[in-house]
């Protein structure tokens, strides 16, 4: 039983009205495959983990609290220790000259 | 490109300028993502006049190479890494091992029969 075109075009008609897609029956190219796409962005854009509040912070917003530091404690332990056998950085040189090679010492 | 570039950084886990980097074309992509889409669209779009769609190629084209997806790689959110990287755990295969004996990745555990 041949069913005329005019009957398949109504019912492919109601179909994309139900179904809410395009009514399409010569099957142009109408590039709705972009528009029905995901955006990927937002996925793409958690991948790293982002900043959460570090010590740093809370200091910065309970000026007057006291509060204790395990590791900058420690480094600063640390740069007392090497400070006091000698192995410290050097000092900031104040000017220019300070701060220049000193001459006739080649290695 | 440090024009995109936030003042301040948004990361929390290693960073080196590999991971700003990859981070930073991350959220261009993100920002720019529908514009992009809108061009292809148009570009596919048979039905649109010759010259729009030439338009919107050049234009697609034209775009910063920082708005395009293919610039985004995953990296290892431990040392940075580009390869090797498993994508569930976001993490390099050393990085994994060694994460993965401790015990500190939930749910894994090391095949023996």
């Amino acid at each position: 039983m041949a069913v005329p075109r005019s009957r398949i075009l109504d019912l492919m008609k109601v179909q994309s009205r139900i179904f809410s897609t395009i009514f399409n029956p010569t099957a142009l190219r109408l590039g709705n495959k972009v528009l029905r796409q995901r955006l990927r962005g937002p996925s793409l854009a958690a991948y790293y983990p982002r900043r959460v509040a570090t010590f740093k912070d809370l200091k910065q917003l309970y000026p007057s609290h006291e509060m204790y530091d395990e590791q900058e404690e420690d480094r600063l332990e640390h740069i007392q220790i090497s400070k006091s056998r000698g192995k410290g950085a050097p000092k900031k040189k104040k000017s220019a000259a300070e701060s220049r090679k000193k001459p006739g010492k080649k290695r | 490109m440090a024009q995109f570039r936030p003042k301040r950084l948004d990361l929390g886990c290693f960073t080196n300028i590999k991971i700003i980097r990859d981070h930073t074309k991350r959220k261009v992509f993100e920002e720019h993502e529908p514009e992009r889409q809108a061009l292809r669209f148009m570009i596919r779009n048979t039905s649109l006049p010759q010259r729009t769609r030439a338009q919107a190629q050049l234009q697609l084209t034209q775009m910063h190479c920082y708005t395009r997806p293919t610039q985004i790689r995953n990296r290892c959110i431990m040392g940075g890494k580009g390869r090797g990287v498993f994508r569930d755990f976001r993490m390099a295969r050393y990085q994994f091992r060694m994460k993965a004996l401790a015990g500190q990745i939930p749910g894994v555990k090391k095949a023996s029969w």
